[in-house]
């Protein structure tokens, strides 16, 4: 079985009693103890004039089931005020500025699963990373 | 007032060709190099004999500003039974709710938040009637 890790530690001093946050998960696929077996990774850049973009990392040809997939993507910027927003289908999650790199379930379950990003603010250029880690994908038949 | 966060995912999924990635951030006001200066601090929450839809981080108690920020929210599942996993939610100003992902046993999840509307709260659905726990903070301007 493959094993795939993904790690966390996290530290903050904004309170007198500092925040440690250390967590670690073992990543499986949905509701058993089998590792996951699709990896893809990738880098890309959006610009500003671009306007918003489906992901390239996209939904699976079989939906209509929860999916246990993992989404890490980092925003590869340089320039603090160059974010990228994060839409999940018409839903905005966030914006992830320069630096900044997020990671979350996907359920990528049905169309409104998808992930749309966006360069912002005017003239601005982004170029980002991203690793999806999923489960197998239904081959499709040869036409 | 520093707030830094690092990951490191590593795999096998490809045999021949072994995978690792590290990244780290440090957590910064919206467009600046200025810290963030406010978090709930590190809460947590139990579940026991409701498998609904419940609000979990709410905009309007969480005293995020009204602009756009870089907020970030952090959430684990502590339990450690893969079968059993949070569904997270992500409503948005006209409370349309997007399901995100499923957080199983010891899964965590690092995100920015919008949260510039009230109805953009997070909400989690624990998927068995039995007891779970899920831990959560958030950090924003």
């Amino acid at each position: 079985m493959a094993t795939t890790t993904a790690t966390l530690s996290l530290s903050s001093d904004m309170l007198s009693s500092p925040i440690s946050i250390s967590a670690s998960s073992t990543l499986m696929k949905a509701g058993v103890t089998e590792g996951l077996e699709l990896i893809e990774m990738g880098r890309g850049t959006i610009a500003e004039t671009d306007g918003s973009k489906t992901a390239e990392f996209g939904l699976p040809t079989a939906l209509g089931e929860d999916k246990a997939a993992k989404l890490f993507l980092v925003n590869k910027a340089t320039d603090p005020t160059y974010y990228i927003d994060i839409d999940l289908h018409d839903t905005n999650i966030g914006r992830l500025y320069a630096g900044d790199w997020m990671f979350i379930p996907w359920g990528m379950n049905d169309t409104a699963s998808e992930l749309v990003i966006e360069a912002e603010p005017s003239g601005a250029t982004c170029p980002y990373e991203f690793v999806l880690l999923q489960e197998p994908q239904t081959l499709e038949a040869h036409s | 007032m520093a707030t830094t966060a690092s990951i490191s995912i590593s795999s096998d999924i490809t045999e021949s060709v072994p995978f690792s990635v590290n990244a780290s951030m440090t957590m910064y006001q919206a467009g600046t190099t200025l810290d963030l200066e406010e978090t709930t601090g590190l809460a947590q929450r139990t579940f026991s004999g409701n498998t609904t839809q419940v609000t979990l981080i709410d905009v309007s108690a969480t005293a995020v500003t009204a602009a756009a920020g870089g907020h970030k929210v952090y959430i684990r599942n502590t339990g450690t039974d893969k079968t059993k996993g949070f569904k997270v939610f992500l409503a948005d100003a006209t409370d349309d709710i997007e399901e995100i992902g499923t957080l199983y046993g010891q899964d965590w999840m690092l995100m920015p938040w919008l949260a510039t509307d009230a109805n953009e709260d997070i909400m989690v659905q624990p998927s068995s009637s039995e007891k779970m726990t899920i831990e959560y903070a958030v950090f924003h301007q």
